[in-house]
């Protein structure tokens, strides 16, 4: 023992650097790919600035952010932003809890639904994009064959203002729903057994048992399912690009595909800085909100 | 088996016939994904739509010879694995040491990735890639796309840490093992099946994620699902060929999700669910 005493101290001094050694190469690699970015984009949203121009950036102070106030597009893409996120939102929590309740339920091959109902959230989205823009296409299109052979009028789906954001929003309840009755699920199989043999004993109806016992418990999965979609949805970006890139006339507009068109197809990076670090505070609203709501159910 | 009651009977073909209903509007738009691929255009905007048609491996053989999928797939492969691996290298020692030394708040700041719209990174990243000549390099690609996989590489890793008893590396550490050692030789045995399920769930993240490699990606390096997007504009008409590219890009992931079942939820809620 006496024989070991140096080793030992050498030991537990670089045992006591081991977490940080450990930690060390994640650190760095977040604060150079995450932290050093941020704080870019931050200085880029108070300047304007030319690429490729040898002059350097000129300090602008708040102007990109009051740019957005004075522009149409801005709302417009604020507006359909909140309209993915409330209604997608509220669509993709009935439907996702529905489903998860239902492919929650112990019965005989329901194993083999559960794999086979989540492809939708594990596919790229540019399959999916891909996909529906075929469905949706309004003259060789399935959906308006479908409509055809039910005697009603064809829709113009994607390509008209009127029409284009309750398709993308169908496209993404579609691509997420499955998302939620995943958590949903896996939060069925937890469920404890005792209070349900005690609510039958008591003679408690099917949707007293629902209502009153099965929504409760699963309402902190619930919570984790929104604040997770929340953060999604609000920068939504992939299917509305793939499908519509915006339009048509800027209808189906997002903060993040404005931004992106701002930035890489007309270089105004200090604008589209000024617009993402908007949508960051207007996520963190939100998820801070659900976030004191799941304080509020835990407690 | 105990007999039924007539109302359980029904009660049980009920929610049987809502499975089915639900699990058919789910799978519609993939069946259709799969099944236009192997046929020719004509019948793909037959109306009324065709159930049978004739069968046609033309549209893949297409994708191959005309739209070099073949060396693009390889783009991906070296993307996906790249990421991965560099995700796994950084994210499995500091997931042991938050597990171990409870520095769970660390782990929030890894986080930050997952919350943060991807165009604010994006932003600077192309102008600094831009300023060093480092756009279409795939080390551009995969530093970026690790920013994806080494956040839930960390947080699945912290769980799988953490389901492990201490009392091997408790010992291990009385008989003179560094900590390192006690990684290397004893965690990461024990967590072999965790380190499995983070690296196919980490491949599919890389995978399916389109934005960075559509803006920092050139003709050189381009993955699957840039040049399966930009075939949109190129062939807007020939529906097959682009329902095939769809199915390429699409299988590896459906494949996976198939073996990683049991933990796609701790993958997909990776960090929400303990914070």
């Amino acid at each position: 023992m006496q024989g070991t005493q140096p080793r030992e101290s050498w030991l537990s001094a670089t045992d006591r650097l081991a977490p940080l050694l450990m930690l060390a190469p994640a650190t760095i690699f977040t604060l150079l790919m995450i932290g050093f970015p941020f704080v870019y984009a931050g200085y880029l949203s108070l300047h304007k600035l030319t690429l490729g121009s040898p002059t350097p950036p000129i300090f602008v102070g708040l102007d990109n952010y009051f740019k957005a106030l004075d522009d149409p597009v801005f709302w417009t893409a604020l507006r359909v932003n909140l309209f993915f996120y409330a209604v997608g939102l509220l669509l993709e929590l009935v439907l996702g809890t529905y489903i998860g309740i239902l492919f929650g339920q112990p019965l005989r091959g329901v194993a083999v639904a559960r794999v086979l109902a989540v492809f939708p959230a594990v596919i790229p989205s540019v399959a999916i994009g891909l996909v529906f823009a075929q469905m949706f296409d309004p003259a060789q299109g399935l959906f308006n064959f479908g409509l055809r052979a039910l005697g009603q009028r064809p829709l113009a789906w994607l390509a008209a203002p009127n029409t284009v954001l309750q398709s993308l929003l169908l496209v993404e309840v579609w691509q997420w729903t499955p998302f939620i009755a995943l958590i949903v699920m896996g939060a069925m199989q937890t469920l404890p057994t005792e209070p349900y043999e005690a609510a039958v004993i008591d003679g408690a109806s099917g949707w007293q048992i629902l209502r009153y016992l099965t929504l409760p418990l699963l309402r902190p999965a619930i919570v984790v399912a929104a604040m997770l979609r929340t953060v999604d949805l609000m920068r939504i970006f992939d299917s509305v690009y793939i499908m519509t890139q915006g339009g048509p006339i800027n209808s189906s507009m997002t903060l993040n595909v404005y931004a992106f068109t701002q930035g890489f197809l007309f270089s105004q990076f200090g604008y589209a800085s000024a617009i993402m670090l908007v949508l960051l505070a207007l996520t963190a609203l939100a998820s801070a909100s659900l976030g004191a709501l799941r304080r509020r159910s835990s407690g | 088996m105990k007999h039924l009651t007539w109302r359980e009977a029904v009660a049980k073909t009920f929610i049987y016939l809502q499975i089915v209903f639900v699990l058919f509007l789910i799978l519609f738009p993939i069946g259709w994904m799969g099944m236009s691929s192997f046929r020719y255009n004509v019948d793909i905007t037959a109306y009324p739509p065709k159930l049978l048609a004739p069968v046609t491996g033309e549209n893949y053989v297409n994708l191959v010879q005309i739209n070099n999928f073949g060396r693009i797939a390889v783009n991906s492969v070296i993307i996906v694995t790249g990421s991965t691996g560099l995700g796994m290298l950084l994210g499995v020692p500091a997931a042991y040491a938050a597990a171990r030394f409870k520095k769970q708040k660390w782990a929030f700041l890894i986080l930050l990735a997952r919350m943060s719209p991807g165009i604010l990174f994006l932003i600077p990243w192309y102008m600094v890639a831009l300023a060093v000549q480092m756009t279409d390099n795939y080390l551009t690609l995969i530093l970026t796309h690790t920013v994806i996989t080494m956040p839930v590489i960390v947080w699945l890793m912290i769980s799988f840490f953490e389901e492990l008893p201490p009392d091997m590396e408790e010992s291990a550490l009385m008989d003179g093992c560094s900590r390192f050692q006690v990684l290397w030789l004893i965690a990461i045995p024990l967590a072999l099946p965790g380190i499995a399920v983070s690296a196919i769930l980490s491949f599919i993240f890389s995978w399916n994620y389109f934005l960075f490699a559509l803006v920092l990606a050139g003709s050189k390096t381009m993955p699957l699902t840039v040049a399966a997007f930009q075939f949109i504009g190129t062939s807007a008409v020939n529906w097959g060929g682009l329902m095939a590219a769809a199915t390429v890009i699409s299988i590896p992931p459906m494949i996976l999700t198939m073996f990683v079942q049991r933990w796609l939820v701790r993958g997909l809620t990776a960090g929400a669910v303990k914070g």
